[in-house]
């Protein structure tokens, strides 16, 4: 026997996906596919004559193929900064979840500032001028890992709490030392919150758009959100070219969305089991 | 068990970490052209916003420069405009990462990265006395001139449709009050008389900062007397700009959908005789006419209208400057001084024209115009030959608020009457004075 109100909830489900996701999306490819004097209207309207190609080819060419470079910095800049971060961020959770000692105060307080403390731009700049490191990739990829570790450390602290510590007596007992521990037994038991980390950092870092403007100037380094300034300013705005350039950089996100759904969807429920 | 051998996943986890920093290393430098041809001469980085009216005829500037110049490079880097690029600009400075030249605002913008501290003076370079007053003013701090003009000046009034005029048989009004009528017949014949457009909220300001003229006209010591905390907005002559503003929302006067457009369908609309006026500066004359091109000759422009007849004249906003900071030396300065030296020249002005038409007269003596510019440029140009023109405010004293655009939309919108909304504009500017640390605040 089938619920009347089921149908009731589904339909509002999907009218309200629809109307939330599916509708800007297909805003930004109309808008993309139109020329530039149809495209100023922002209109939500069939184009007149489709002028897609040209305009993925406009986008690319402009300024010396700067897409094409933002694209390999913004990859290098998010593989590796949520490597770093998952690789890190686990370590430190484990460690912190499971030795009590008087540092654990001191840590907590620690990580919960880099939640709330804002960060300071010039400061940040100085220090990493101090390091030699302004200006260079590995400097952004360090600031990023930064910003990101606070919350990276919670979430997967979160879930350390829930796996027993018996596992780690029973490996210990066996003979495994502590890397070993963490490597063969905790790590693989995390597949889930760090899908989710993986998820959340590489959008929130793929997105970023402050920080590479700040810490990593010049145009060889410009990253993806920051090709979109080519395209609009105070007095004049590409509407066409920004809007397929939009197209252009959602696509990496979006697809590694449909390769991880269902993985995503896991970790998300993992974590959100117990605080 | 389907496991791995620890030691293999181990290197995994490992090799994950390593690479990712290793990968770090890399760079993707420059796929293009720029930058491979420089040989062994010396090379000049230039900061400058990302609009197409900078970029643009700089760029001609800079090709024609290196075609006499061949050894030295310039490369342009560009910017967000707004407070993003002013945080990109300011802290560069701050850390001493500038480019070799950077372009910026002249007037009381320039005056927040303190000039005397952070840049070159100019003072003493061959070209500064074929430059024009007004610009050099703007770029003035203590005894020393700091920028070299960037390209054309700039005007605050409102764009009209000349169609639209000629039509209901109307005339260029001179005071508000003929403003006033001109909205009157406008509105009868069932054309929307004044366009407004909020979604840009900077848009809405240029009733107050394009009437600025006409305070001048009534008091010429207003802006010394408003940066020493004398005179006000709240009062007249200045109060002006506020209640015109309200005048015209309060008589329906306004297009019906003022609170949603953007400026290029405000341009659109004047473009076009859907709108007949359109307050606006005249850097959009170029956006439009490329949007439009109908609108070259049925745009016209003309001064925010003020009081008396006699006083009329145009509000200006000066060219913005090109800077060199104290980080630029040795070669790279020397490189950069040539470079200004032909900015400001009448072949540097010859190569902007020739990148992209003019939207106003050069600041440089000897530079000229084509002939053929949009009617709406034209009209302005007519001021500056007359000699009808003040700067605006802001280049004669620090004091801006942040807060004017939101204010503005809102007695545009009929939220705040035009008092309040004053008073309410003095509060806002007074942080900003005080954290200048100017007297009497």
């Amino acid at each position: 026997m089938r619920r009347p109100g089921a149908w009731l909830l589904g339909g509002v489900g999907i009218v309200l996906t629809t109307v939330l996701f599916v509708v800007p999306f297909l805003f930004i490819f109309l808008q993309a596919g139109k020329t530039a004097e149809e495209a100023r209207l922002l209109e939500f309207s069939w184009p007149s004559e489709w002028a897609i190609v040209e305009n993925v080819r406009a986008v690319f060419e402009a300024r010396d193929y700067m897409l094409v470079i933002a694209f390999i910095n913004s990859t290098i800049l998010t593989v590796a900064s949520v490597s770093v971060l998952v690789v890190l961020g686990s370590m430190v959770a484990f460690v912190l979840q499971r030795r009590r000692s008087r540092l654990n105060p001191v840590v907590d307080f620690l990580i919960l500032s880099g939640l709330i403390i804002p960060p300071a731009v010039v400061p940040t700049i100085w220090v990493l001028q101090g390091m030699g490191l302004f200006r260079t990739m590995l400097g952004l990829v360090l600031v990023e890992v930064a910003f990101g570790m606070a919350f990276v450390v919670l979430l997967i602290r979160a879930f350390v709490s829930t796996i027993p510590r018996d596992l780690d007596e029973a490996a210990i007992i066996d003979g495994a030392g502590p890397v070993r521990l963490f490597f063969r037994v905790i790590l693989p038991l995390l597949k889930s919150v760090i899908v989710t980390v993986v998820v959340v950092q590489s959008v929130a870092v793929f997105n970023d758009f402050a920080n590479p403007l700040y810490f990593l100037p010049g145009d060889e380094n410009a990253t993806v959100q920051l090709t979109l300034y080519n395209f609009q300013s105070q007095y004049s705005t590409q509407y066409n070219l920004l809007f397929t350039n939009i197209l252009l950089i959602t696509i990496p996100p979006l697809v590694m969305f449909l390769f991880f759904n269902k993985r995503i969807v896991a970790g998300m429920t993992a974590g959100a089991v117990k605080g | 068990m389907h496991t791995t051998p620890p030691a293999r996943r181990l290197r995994a986890v490992a090799l994950l970490a390593v690479g990712g920093l290793a990968l770090t290393a890399c760079s993707a430098g420059s796929l293009g052209s720029s930058g491979d041809d420089s040989g062994d001469g010396v090379t000049l980085s230039m900061l400058i916003d990302n609009s197409e009216q900078s970029m643009v005829p700089m760029q001609g500037v800079i090709d024609a420069f290196h075609a006499e110049h061949p050894d030295i490079t310039v490369e342009m880097e560009t910017r967000p405009q707004g407070s993003e690029g002013d945080n990109v600009l300011k802290t560069r400075l701050a850390t001493g990462d500038m480019t070799d030249l950077f372009q910026y605002n002249s007037g009381s913008l320039l005056q927040a990265l303190d000039p005397a501290g952070n840049l070159v003076p100019l003072t003493d370079e061959p070209w500064i006395d074929s430059v024009d007053d007004a610009f050099l003013q703007a770029v003035q701090s203590g005894d020393d001139y700091y920028g070299a003009p960037q390209n054309q000046a700039s005007a605050g009034g409102v764009l009209y449709n000349t169609q639209v005029y000629a039509d209901l048989g109307l005339e260029v009004p001179l005071t508000w009050d003929e403003f006033m009528a001109n909205n009157e017949a406008i509105k009868a014949a069932g054309i929307a008389p004044v366009i407004q457009s909020y979604q840009d909220t900077w848009t809405s300001q240029l009733f107050v900062l394009a009437d600025f003229h006409n305070v001048l006209t009534q008091n010429p010591d207003w802006a010394e007397e408003y940066t020493a905390n004398e005179a006000k907005y709240v009062d007249e002559p200045a109060f002006a700009g506020f209640r015109h503003l309200q005048e015209v929302a309060d008589a329906g006067y306004l297009n019906s959908d003022f609170a949603s457009i953007k400026m290029e369908a405000a341009l659109d609309q004047v473009a076009t005789g859907a709108g007949a006026h359109y307050p606006m500066l005249t850097f959009a004359i170029g956006p439009m006419v490329a949007a439009n091109p109908e609108a070259a000759e049925d745009v016209g422009f003309f001064a925010m209208p003020g009081e008396d007849a006699g006083g009329n004249g145009l509000t200006v906003w000066p060219t913005g400057g090109i800077y060199i900071p104290k980080s630029t030396e040795g070669e790279e300065l020397e490189a950069a001084r040539t470079f200004l030296e032909f900015l400001v020249s009448p072949e540097g002005c010859d190569a902007q024209t020739a990148a992209m038409p003019p939207s106003g007269p050069y600041q440089v003596e000897g530079c000229t115009v084509p002939d053929d510019l949009p009617a709406a440029v034209e009209d302005m140009t007519a001021y500056f030959e007359e000699g009808n023109t003040s700067p605006a405010l802001e280049f004669l004293s620090p004091v801006k608020g942040p807060a004017l655009e939101q204010i503005m939309v809102e007695v545009g919108s009929g939220i705040r009457p035009a008092a309040e909304a004053a008073a309410l504009y003095d509060e806002d500017v007074k942080k900003q004075a005080q954290q200048l640390g100017l007297e009497g605040w």
